[in-house]
């Protein structure tokens, strides 16, 4: 087990700390994180990372493989392009949590900001909360699922993947529609929940793609006489 | 990029004033990864017995001290009466009082060549300067000043020069006590000038479009809008990106634009209410205790008054 004080070390200084000791596999702790940004981004070898405390913007970014605690809040980014591995968040996300994320799993315990799961790619991005302003924005594959409300314009432009929303849709973006979710994706949900400690369970609902904006639905007008 | 931060001491215009300099130097020195290209701050202390404070610089004049000594009489010539004078590197921070209209007082100041004035404020004084928190504090010793409430703003400048004047908070003028910090940029901001200038009959100091805001706020203010009110519309009329912060003499308000393209987490305590672009400059002030702090989403307007 290794112990790192985040407060006597810059961001470069202890993310090359816990890469080192990524490499035995060891169960890493950061203290006095204190909101600090680029905490624990670009570990690519499985381990288990304990922050003791709240996170600033990009932490736990562009990895592939650790699983990680947080106890605490996040600022922006939270997650960015997860390859694989897991994120878990006590507290709050800022926005644009799970960015292009494209494995993996990150689980908010409290509430997401603006654009959670802009442009995902792959994974799961559980929220115990709500989720803000265009979540899922430009989704392209995954799940995301927000066990409270949405704000305006979820799922706007999303090309594939789906979002479950426990409470309140503030509105759908482009392109988004609502479905009814089925036997299988709601025990498959239920699973998740059970997995991740929410014993909740609101009656959700599903947001796919129309798939209208896959391809443009008028003519120029060359393109009319040519027809 | 900018960070913006503020903070309010809920009751401290009945049990003295609050340690706000002090907390807004750490607020910005922890935000300045957000801009290094100037940093500047609004104090808002008690109404001082109709005084006002007033705030100018000189520019990059050669001889700082006769200009500062020409503004200075010209604040006498409309009737000011200066209690107290402090000059320092070209800046002068003058306690007077004056029984005139503001308008009347901020032209004679603005007709001594080379004046630019920060603020005039009944409670409310700006301070700014090139450079980061750090930087600065040698020059102005922020952290040394006590108030019920202040905002700041570091800079990553995008609208207009790197200068002082183009530094923030912008004052409102002529109004006293309204001023404003800004992170984002505001695309109608050439259009809303234009018809402030004509319409409205205001005359701005600096082409930075930040200033529009706290011209915009204190015109609806003085027609009678509450602060509320006030920052709702400027959620329709402001075009562009913001979250930025408004301090009056009573009080700091909040506004964020409709795509929720700035930052900004706020928290609340029985006591205080501290707002800032990231949690780290909450954890700067607030060291030793867990925070719960909340991020406002799109078109969300927050007002809190001493």
């Amino acid at each position: 087990m290794v112990s790192l004080d985040a407060h006597s070390l810059s961001a470069r200084e202890l993310n090359q700390a816990i890469k080192k000791a990524a490499l035995t596999g060891s169960q890493i702790t950061i203290l006095n994180p204190q909101a600090r940004h680029n905490i624990a981004v670009g570990i690519l070898d499985s381990c288990k990372i304990d922050i003791d405390g709240s996170v600033g913007y990009y932490a736990a970014s562009l990895m592939d493989g650790p699983e990680v605690n947080i106890d605490g809040n996040a600022g922006w980014a939270l997650g960015e392009n997860l390859m694989s591995g897991k994120i878990v968040l006590t507290k709050d996300a800022g926005a644009s949590v799970a960015a292009s994320m494209r494995g993996g799993d990150i689980v908010v315990g409290g509430n997401a900001g603006a654009r959670a799961g802009i442009s995902m790619k792959g994974g799961t991005l559980l929220i115990g909360g709500n989720a803000g302003f265009l979540t899922g924005f430009m989704m392209q594959k995954g799940r995301i699922v927000v066990c409270g409300d949405v704000g305006d314009a979820v799922g706007d432009s999303m090309y594939e993947g789906v979002i479950y929303v426990g409470g309140d849709i503030g509105s759908l973006g482009a392109d988004a529609k609502i479905i009814e979710p089925s036997e299988t994706d709601l025990i498959e949900l239920w699973g998740l929940l059970e997995q991740s400690g929410i014993n909740d369970r609101p009656r959700f609902r599903k947001i796919v793609s129309q798939k209208k904006l896959y391809h443009f639905d008028n003519l120029e007008r060359l393109e009319m006489s040519a027809v | 990029m900018c960070g913006i931060s503020g903070i309010m001491y809920k009751n401290s215009r009945h049990q003295g004033l609050a340690p706000v300099g002090n907390d807004l130097v750490r607020m910005l020195d922890s935000l300045a990864h957000r801009g290094h290209d100037s940093t500047g701050y609004t104090i808002v202390g008690e109404n001082n017995d109709g005084q006002l404070i007033l705030r100018i610089w000189t520019g990059e004049s050669e001889h700082p001290d006769v200009i500062l000594a020409r503004a200075q009489e010209a604040v006498e010539q409309v009737g000011g009466v200066v209690n107290s004078r402090q000059a320092w590197g070209g800046f002068l921070r003058l306690n007077l009082n004056y029984e005139g209209e503001i308008p009347e007082l901020a032209e004679a100041i603005l007709q001594t060549e080379g004046v630019v004035i920060h603020s005039i404020g009944e409670a409310s004084e700006v301070i700014k300067d090139v450079g980061t928190a750090s930087d600065m504090e040698p020059r102005h010793q922020v952290g040394s000043l006590k108030g019920t409430h202040g905002i700041g703003h570091v800079r990553m400048a995008t609208e207009s020069k790197v200068d002082i004047t183009h530094s923030h908070p912008f004052w409102a003028y002529p109004f006293t006590d309204v001023t404003v910090v800004h992170n984002g940029q505001l695309t109608n901001y050439h259009k809303l000038k234009r018809h402030y200038e004509d319409v409205g009959g205001y005359r701005f100091l600096t082409d930075n479009d930040s200033e529009l805001i706290a011209v915009y706020l204190a015109d609806k203010l003085a027609q009678g809008d509450s602060l509320t009110d006030a920052l709702r519309y400027s959620l329709e009329e402001l075009d562009g990106t913001f979250t930025y912060l408004v301090s009056t003499k009573d009080g700091i308000g909040v506004a964020k634009d409709r795509w929720a393209a700035k930052p900004l987490v706020t928290m609340e305590t029985d006591d205080v209410v501290a707002v800032a672009s990231e949690e780290i400059a909450l954890r700067s002030v607030f060291t030793d205790q867990e925070l719960d702090r909340a991020e406002p989403q799109e078109n969300e307007v927050l007002t809190w008054s001493v």
